[in-house]
């Protein structure tokens, strides 16, 4: 502490002592000493108290400059409950196709549609759970396409930056566990399907930030047509690409590619025809 | 018909959550964000970010509060815990606008809390008296770590925590603030 006796009796306490005193930061000793000189010395109360003035000052025009800038709690709050909800189910966050900002125009900051749609996709994933509960999930005779059942398939994805995505660290398709292969035959109504003729493959690719979630799979066909998980997979890297050389936001790419993969390599690689070998 | 955000969301989070049992950890993050949000907003403003950012920088405070206590760690002062990730996410927050900015040619400085802490422009031009615009003027000449410091102590953080938010020594955060509190003084005494 910087006020000591052996300064004399014309010693004054210095502003950081003050300050510290005032904010309670000084141990007991030190606190009784200050006290015991403000008792008898004029003007450092009198300092004291400029500083306290100070401090009023300051805070009276800080929170009245400030607090009228805050929003009202009830939707931040609302929200964070339904982040927190789908963080502890580890539930993956729909791709952007499936945000509210694209059936709403304007006026909503995109966390309040990234989380609305988050919360309205789960909802609408509860409702047909519900409804679905205790028959089979699958759909009998529906078979793999080209592009996926969308109320099968809408796509998933996981809160992952471009940066991450970027890093080389992020995966790329990861091989799909075989007893999430047979789900997802059996949701297409083909169980019993042979993994060599079909890809059982992520409709957002991970390394495009996509989920490891049944959401985000389906039976995609080698041979069946054109437009085969090969070609799929050219469209995957040239998005990477993009993304990472910073011509294409990684929203955008999510979205394009599962809204409508074919659409979206028709328009990456400014064709009509697959480009790629179509045939394994 | 219009639709506010807050309804929107309260809905949507009716929807979804009300199916469920809240957990006791969801319970208590949701408690703390209650005791803190405006205190944490006034601090992130601080920082020149727009409201939407500061808020969006808040809930992935709390977000990661949740996931720091579901991993088993450490309880020990969490709303200094909350301040500190507060400022981490809010200093990347501010330099991804500012490269994002500067990408579209939009020159976002970089130092925009000094128009942001305590008082944004709009509401500076509004300063009732002329002891606030002093003390609005002396504010934003104090150096970026003196406004900081006497934000965190304005939002009721202990020395030793703001040392901790601000990753410096206690002694350096006495001095820091007894310099801004003398120099806001000068102000108030004239």
């Amino acid at each position: 502490m910087e006020f000591n006796e052996a300064h004399g009796s014309d010693a004054h306490i210095s502003d950081e002592d003050l300050l510290m005193a005032i904010d309670g930061e000084l141990e007991d000793e030190e606190s009784a000493a200050v006290e015991e000189h403000l008792l008898a010395c004029w003007a450092c109360r009198a300092r004291r108290q400029e500083i306290d003035q100070a401090i009023a000052v300051y805070t009276r025009v800080r929170q009245r400059n400030l607090d009228s800038k805050i929003p009202a709690a009830a939707g931040p709050r609302a929200l964070l409950k339904a982040r927190l909800a789908l963080v502890a189910e580890s539930r993956p966050v729909p791709p952007p196709a499936w945000r509210l900002g694209s059936l709403l125009r304007g006026g909503l900051p995109p966390l309040w549609l990234q989380v609305a749609a988050v919360a309205v996709i789960a909802a609408l994933a509860t409702v047909i759970a519900g409804r679905w509960s205790g028959m089979h999930r699958g759909i009998p005779g529906l078979a793999a396409l080209s592009v996926p059942n969308a109320s099968l398939t809408p796509g998933a994805t996981i809160l992952a930056s471009r940066n991450q995505v970027c890093s080389g660290s992020n995966p790329n398709n990861r091989p799909v566990p075989a007893s999430l292969q047979r789900k997802v035959f059996e949701e297409y109504g083909i169980p019993g399907a042979k993994s060599v003729a079909y890809e059982v493959d992520y409709l957002i690719t991970p390394a495009l930030g996509g989920a490891d979630d049944i959401h985000n799979l389906w039976p995609q066909s080698y041979s069946e047509t054109a437009w085969n998980a090969r070609v799929k997979d050219a469209l995957e890297d040239r998005l990477h690409d993009l993304v990472c050389d910073g011509r294409l936001d990684l929203a955008t790419a999510q979205r394009d590619i599962s809204a409508n993969w074919i659409a979206a390599y028709k328009k990456y690689f400014q064709t009509d025809i697959p480009l790629e070998p179509a045939n394994p | 018909m219009s639709v506010t955000t807050t309804e929107l969301a309260i809905a949507v989070q009716s929807a979804t959550v009300s199916s469920r049992r809240t957990s006791p950890l969801e319970q208590e993050v949701v408690d703390l964000f209650d005791r803190l949000r405006v205190r944490l907003l006034r601090y992130v403003y601080g920082f020149g970010l727009p409201v939407q950012d500061a808020e969006e920088v808040v809930q992935e405070v709390f977000l990661s509060l949740f996931q720091h206590l579901q991993r088993g760690k450490s309880r020990e002062n969490l709303p200094g815990w909350v301040f500190r990730v507060a400022h981490n996410l809010a200093l990347k927050r501010r330099t991804a606008i500012s490269n994002a900015s500067n990408l579209a040619g939009l020159g976002f400085a970089q130092d925009a809390d000094v128009c942001a802490d305590p008082t944004p422009n709009p509401e500076d031009q509004s300063a009732s008296n002329q002891t606030q615009r002093r003390l609005l003027a002396v504010f934003r000449a104090l150096p970026e770590q003196d406004r900081r410091c006497l934000a965190l102590r304005a939002e009721g953080l202990r020395y030793r925590e703001i040392g901790q938010v601000l990753g410096v020594s206690l002694g350096a955060v006495s001095i820091s603030l007894s310099r801004s509190v003398a120099r806001l003084a000068e102000v108030a005494r004239r």
